[in-house]
């Protein structure tokens, strides 16, 4: 899968979310949110089974404010369709290295700034992860119990959500100054290292994903 | 509490997932002691530090701080005596100001409010950093964020602070006032466990070099024997710091790697020589 074109997969992962919200529900959304968790899946089973893991746990939350908010059918329907998008950018994280992103970008004349926002947002996700698993560390080293009573927890939240916070926003301050100094607001083009090959049918079947979706519109709207 | 054994490590192993990581390692620390905890990347020194505060625990043998197996302990048990400072610790402040984020750790123990204030002036005056007291932490640099996080753990007055290159990053003014904390610290019967790739930090504060060597124990021995053996150094990944080399070209009698004993000792030499 990670041998497709970083817009192949880019359409796949934008096409699939845009499917569950535009079929019926809950039917085009189940069937999306399965696609999209299956996907996860595909070629590696144990990699793949963290990133539903991770997409399942992130849309769990929402399921339970929907069935706080609204009827059943409602919620299943609002959950498919949510489910379907966080799956999809969970399995658009795994399977595309940020650097092919910005490759392919390039190649294909987009601003080095644009194709940086894209890949550094992919990216952000692996490195905060990482970052709050050190401050969790570091924190309980200081004695500090995640564990216990409602309050005990949220005094841990603070300890991991402000210096996380911080040093992220610290860190985007000196990641954008190194940019500057490496001439990334020249403006000049660039000349990408190896852009990523990207075959006549990929494009096609890009374009015929394109297509499906506003037939799809189209047919709903009819 | 002085421990007459601060840590100890029976015949620990440690793997992550299928890749070994320290095998049949056993060592001791006494109650004082300075230990420096040496090797090239990827040796197992920071999984030592993880399995000492209870992040993880040995696949075999056992870890035991003082008198408790940390196979039945979380870290935030094992805060009580075991102080720590992680290699991106500048990142671990959250509080409003660094005196606030110093006191943290003796509140998180519970201690009473007193108690709490009397070891946060202590540890911020063991490392004069009264300055930036008042200071939000995110204003100070990376560096001095570092020496506030050693601060921190200084205020659990622990019986055994392990510290994870402590010195990356610090002028050698801050340098030189990191070493003299820890050798205070150590005075009062705390033990010293100190990674680091600085060596000639080691040879000035510690006294003791513990090499790892692709997870397995290579050298347990005084810093000054070790530092002045540049052949069993170097096939560990180790270059002996300029003192300890000079010492050696020279051939200066009891081979001193401390900057001050070196100067004694040429001064000492010179003298004989321009007697002579």
């Amino acid at each position: 899968m990670s041998a497709l074109h970083p817009f192949s997969l880019l359409a796949i992962a934008a096409a699939l979310p845009a499917f569950a919200w535009i079929l019926p529900a809950p039917g085009g959304g189940l069937a999306t949110a399965t696609l999209a968790l299956v996907l996860a899946l595909v070629p590696d089973v144990r990699a793949g089974a963290r990133v539903v893991r991770v997409a399942v746990l992130t849309a769990a939350p929402f399921w339970l404010f929907l069935l706080l908010l609204h009827d059943l059918p409602t919620t299943v329907a609002m959950g498919l369709r949510i489910t379907t998008m966080v799956a999809s950018f969970a399995w658009l994280v795994a399977a595309l290295p940020p650097d092919r992103l910005v490759e392919a970008m390039v190649a294909r004349g987009w601003s080095l700034t644009l194709a940086y926002l894209f890949a550094a947002t992919l990216s952000a996700v692996p490195v905060l992860k990482a970052r709050a698993r050190r401050i969790v560390e570091a924190q309980r080293c200081r004695g500090l119990s995640p564990r216990g009573s409602v309050a005990n927890r949220l005094r841990a939240l603070r300890a991991l959500a402000l210096p996380l916070v911080l040093s992220a926003l610290h860190e985007v301050d000196e990641r954008a100054l190194a940019l500057e100094t490496r001439g990334m607001g020249s403006g000049v083009h660039r000349t990408p290292l190896a852009a990523p090959p990207d075959r006549p049918l990929e494009r096609a079947a890009r374009w015929a994903l394109l297509l499906l979706c506003l037939a799809a519109v189209i047919w709903r709207l009819a | 509490m002085a421990l007459s054994r601060a840590l100890a490590f029976d015949g620990v192993a440690f793997s992550y997932g299928n890749v070994a990581a320290l095998s049949d390692v056993s060592f001791e620390v006494a109650a004082g002691e300075r230990v420096a905890l040496l090797g090239r990347n990827g040796a197992g020194k920071s999984t030592i530090v993880r399995l000492v505060t209870g992040l993880v625990h040995p696949d075999a043998g056992s870890v035991w701080i003082g008198d408790w197996d940390t196979a039945d302990l979380a870290p935030e048990d094992l805060a009580r005596r075991v102080g720590s400072v992680f290699q991106h610790a500048d990142q671990q402040l959250f509080a409003r100001t660094l005196r606030e984020d110093v006191g943290f750790g003796p509140r998180a123990l519970g201690f009473p409010a007193r108690e709490v204030r009397r070891r946060t002036d202590e540890a911020l005056d063991a490392l004069d950093l009264h300055a930036h007291a008042e200071q939000h932490p995110y204003d100070l640099s990376p560096a001095l964020r570092k020496v506030g996080a050693l601060a921190g753990a200084l205020a659990l007055e622990p019986s055994l602070l392990v510290l994870d290159e402590p010195t990356a990053g610090l002028d050698r003014a801050w340098r030189a006032r990191v070493a003299d904390a820890l050798r205070e610290h150590a005075e009062r019967g705390a033990a010293l466990l100190v990674v680091t790739h600085d060596l000639a930090f080691a040879a000035e504060t510690l006294e003791r070099g513990i090499v790892l060597d692709r997870g397995r124990l290579a050298c347990d021995e005084p810093l000054e024997r070790l530092l002045t053996s540049a052949e069993r150094l170097k096939p560990l990944g180790l270059v002996p710091p300029p003192i300890a080399a000079l010492s050696v070209a020279l051939d200066l009698p009891g081979r001193p790697v401390r900057e001050r004993d070196a100067a004694h000792t040429l001064a000492r030499v010179a003298g004989g020589r321009s007697a002579s």
